[in-house]
């Protein structure tokens, strides 16, 4: 643990404020939450129906983008904003075909944090730290991260369902950059977000209201935006979509892909 | 009951339209194929049931435990199952049988039992672990804030360079140590301890090997001590906290410990580094003591074996403290007392030892303190003179007696002359020469009328300061004469440089001429008056007290004399009385 005075004092880890990780594990349909976080996402699926669906069409397409990693033959993942580890984790899809694969796991979240640590307790190809996806740099020095990663070689950066989470005045650009610059050429970057194209104003402006009330308020951006975000990376086909329709298993399952909300895409850093 | 041909495509067209109504329900963490495989092999374990006698039961409840435990594990999931396998199954897979609504009935009811209890277990572990990492992170967090409040105060009451407890920790140590235990006949000892001439080190090596040295000092010190609390006041001092002591032997063990630790030379940097040190020990009971009157007493302590030379340890002593304390309250009392008008003039006489004439009159300060009573001048000018305090006095006492002597008149014609001490700080001063002319300016007095007594270590200067002063003063006609000659070097070679007048012999000379054989003495008195006699000096004995000592005075040629015989000193009328 470090030395340094943890920016959340205990009275942050309180069960009386609802959490985005947690929530989010609701919509997936677990039952890793409490009442208030319960709560917040019912007020969340009153305003937003699809809620729910939202969130496994991004879990899906979480788990498509390290099954497409893993067959690109990368080994390495680095996951910011990993959430409470339900189903689905980076770590079994890509180890169920590459068993050497190994993850580092990163959330601000410390109930998440301490999820995870149990959860993969004996695993010795992952590990989890609290950090701030706004600090790249104390990610990047992390003992632990650099335990697990050999930046010599390709590592997969995962976003994935995390920057709407970050206001511009947090310099999101600037994050990736950092991030960048730790990479050697044939890495990856996973992004996805919240989007507002296309979205219904008040539809947006309840769900805004809902996220208000957790420590994680939503900043949702369009696709030109995420596009941006991919700077310095190739896009990999199709390039930034709504998350159905990135490399869709079938094709009915990219039909009505824009009742997703959410944008995705995958770059690959070249040179 | 009549077995399909090829009953897997039948399988194949249950198990999809099962996957279909299952997807969406909740996050599967699988391809749709992998559903569909799943989802096939648990439609042809249904089958098999169907088909078998007896019905078993626990197929279905082995058929929804294995749908929870691939995630297939809603509320919705289950109602979409129960709804495909009732209208589904037996059509789709063409099961025949005279019962077997009947047995489908059962084996969904164990399906669905099965599925809710394996689903409530689920959700049950689930909220299990949720709250315990909670809690687990509730502790960490904790356990962090202890571990940074912890180091926050380690900041607070720690020395950064030394890593010794700071003044706030030892303050916190002691206070705990008068007050927690007062009434039980306890005892406490502090040992206040500087470096010798610390600046030195650093002056020579550098403040960066000072600051090592006193690291190397700062660990010596802690080891020399345990288990006593040793903390860094500041600079190069520190002080130890002997708690329970049982008497004055174990607080100057104490001392001497460190005191030893510390003799030993320090290599910094490849310098040898010697530092000694400085103890000032008190030790006493808890009961009637505090915590400031405990560090103001080693802080004392600490100057008295500064100026006994360093390298040692000084014991407190209560007498010795508290004459210090009143003669510091005496010196800081001065200036009220002059602004008061509680210090005036006494006047003796300096008497002709050829017609018993008044030459002069000596200038006496004396104090009228309120609380004290009259102050003779040898009990408060030490200190005027060593805080400085003696430049403003002086000023007032030739100021006083230039004013009181420019009145008086004498019926022989001549008045006497006032004769008034400088101080060396006085002499030094520059404006010195400015301040004597507008005073005598100011007054009127003549400058013949007006005599400075300064003392012979005024002169012993290498600065040409003090003489040009004298010199001024003296081509201004005022008479210079040093006072108490024979006591400093009595080095008469520069007094046939400076512009004296009169040489004050000091009393213990002339002392010795009580004693009938007292011959050493009158040789010397009489070598020196004849010695000033021919630089063109006078010669006044002080100190005379007896006919006899007069009358060799006389005899040896001596000008003039002063002591009891001739006079005590007294007010101002006194004199003019006898001058009239
Ligand atoms: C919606 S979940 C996404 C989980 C997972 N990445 C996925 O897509 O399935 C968002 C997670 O991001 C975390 N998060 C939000 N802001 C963050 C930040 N500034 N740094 C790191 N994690 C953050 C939240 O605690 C939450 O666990």
């Amino acid at each position: 643990m470090s030395l340094r005075r943890p920016d959340w004092a205990p009275e942050t880890i309180d069960v009386e404020r609802p959490s985005v990780a947690r929530m989010y594990d609701y919509y997936l349909g677990g039952s890793h939450n409490f009442a208030v976080d319960r709560a917040a996402a019912r007020a969340m699926v009153a305003a937003v129906p699809q809620a729910p669906l939202m969130a496994q069409a991004n879990r899906a397409f979480l788990r498509r983008a390290v099954q497409f990693l893993t067959d690109a033959g990368i080994r390495q993942f680095l996951d910011i904003g990993s959430g409470i580890p339900t189903v689905g984790n980076v770590h079994e899809i890509a180890q169920r075909h590459a068993p050497e694969s190994r993850v580092v796991y990163v959330d601000i979240d410390p109930v998440a944090v301490a999820h995870s640590r149990e959860i993969l307790a004996g695993n010795d190809r992952t590990a989890v730290i609290q950090e701030d996806l706004r600090n790249p740099e104390q990610i990047l020095a992390n003992p632990d991260v650099r335990a697990m990663l050999d930046f010599s070689q390709p590592v997969a950066v995962l976003v994935v369902a995390v920057l709407h989470f970050v206001s511009d005045d947090d310099r999101p650009a600037e994050v990736l950059r950092a991030l960048r610059s730790a990479l050697v050429p044939g890495s990856y970057l996973v992004l996805s977000q919240a989007s507002d194209d296309g979205r219904d104003e008040t539809e947006r402006a309840e769900a805004e209201e809902v996220y208000r009330r957790t420590d994680n308020p939503l900043w949702v951006r369009g696709r030109a935006e995420l596009t941006g975000f991919f700077d310095g990376f190739e896009l990999v086909e199709p390039g930034v979509v709504w998350v159905p329709q990135w490399r869709p298993e079938t094709p009915e399952s990219a039909e009505d892909a824009e009742r997703a909300v959410f944008l995705g895409g995958v770059g690959r850093l070249g040179g | 009951m009549a077995e399909p041909p090829d009953g897997q495509p039948c399988v194949g067209v249950f198990a999809r339209a099962w996957a279909k109504a299952v997807a969406g329900t909740s996050y599967l963490p699988m391809t749709h194929a992998q559903l569909e495989m799943l989802l096939q092999r648990l439609t042809n374990l249904l089958a098999e049931a169907l088909r078998a006698e007896p019905l078993d039961l626990r197929v279905g409840h082995r058929v929804a435990n294995e749908l929870v435990a691939a995630h297939i594990a809603s509320a919705e999931a289950l109602g979409r199952t129960v709804e495909v396998i009732q209208l589904r199954l037996v059509r789709d897979l063409d099961l025949v049988a005279d019962d077997i609504e009947d047995r489908l009935a059962r084996l969904l009811g164990a399906v669905a039992t099965g599925y809710a209890r394996a689903l409530r277990d689920r959700t049950l572990d689930e909220q299990e672990s949720i709250r315990r990492a909670a809690m687990t992170a509730r502790a960490e967090a904790e356990q962090a804030l202890r571990a940074s409040e912890a180091r926050f105060r380690h900041q607070a009451t720690h020395d950064p360079l030394t890593d010794l407890p700071n003044r706030t920790l030892f303050a916190e140590r002691l206070a705990a140590a008068v007050t927690g235990s007062a009434g039980s006949g306890r005892r406490v000892g502090l040992c206040f301890l500087d470096l010798d001439r610390f600046k030195r080190v650093n002056d020579s090596f550098g403040h960066q090997i000072g600051d090592r040295a006193l690291v190397a000092a700062a660990r010596r010190l802690r080891r020399a001590v345990e288990p006593h609390l040793v903390a860094r006041l500041g600079g190069d001092a520190f002080v130890v906290l002997v708690e329970r002591s049982t008497g004055t032997g174990d607080v100057v063990a104490v001392a001497e410990a460190a005191l030893a630790a510390l003799s030993e030379p320090v290599v910094v940097d490849g310098h040898d580094v010697t530092v000694t040190a400085s103890v000032g020990i008190v030790e006493r009971r808890v009961v009637g003591t505090s915590p400031d009157d405990l560090m103001r007493a080693a802080g004392s302590t600490l100057l008295w074996a500064k100026a006994a030379g360093g390298a040692g340890w000084a014991l407190y002593d209560a007498e010795r403290d508290s004459r210090e304390q009143a003669r510091q309250e005496l010196s800081a009392a001065i200036p009220a007392g002059l602004e008061r008008g509680e210090f005036f003039l006494d006047y003796q006489p300096l008497t002709s030892l050829h017609d018993g004439s008044v030459l002069g009159v000596e200038a006496l300060v004396r104090w009228r303190h309120p609380r004290l009573g009259v102050l003779r001048p040898d009990s408060f000018i030490g200190l005027a003179e060593e805080t400085g305090l003696i430049v403003q006095l002086g000023g007032w006492v030739l100021a006083e007696a230039c004013r009181e002597a420019v009145g008086w008149t004498s019926a022989s014609g001549q008045p006497p002359y006032v004769s008034v001490n400088l101080a060396v700080r006085q002499v030094r001063r520059p404006g010195l020469v400015q301040e004597v002319r507008a005073l005598l300016r100011r007054t009127g007095l003549p400058p013949n009328r007006l005599q400075l007594e300064i003392t012979e270590s005024t002169m012993m200067t290498t600065s040409e300061e003090p003489v040009r002063a004298l010199r001024a003063l003296a081509a201004l006609g005022i008479r210079i004469a040093i006072d108490d000659f024979g006591t400093g070097y009595s080095n008469l070679a520069y007094l046939r440089d400076l512009p004296v007048t009169e040489l004050k012999v000091a009393g213990e000379f002339v002392r010795g001429l009580r004693t009938p054989d007292a011959l050493a003495d009158e040789r010397i008195l009489a070598s020196l008056v004849s010695l000033a006699h021919a630089l063109d000096l006078t010669v006044t004995a002080e100190g005379v007290e007896t006919g006899g000592q007069a009358e060799r005075l006389r005899a040896i040629g001596c000008d003039a004399g002063q002591g009891w015989h001739f006079g005590r000193p007294a007010p101002p009328d006194h004199i003019l009385a006898r001058i009239r």
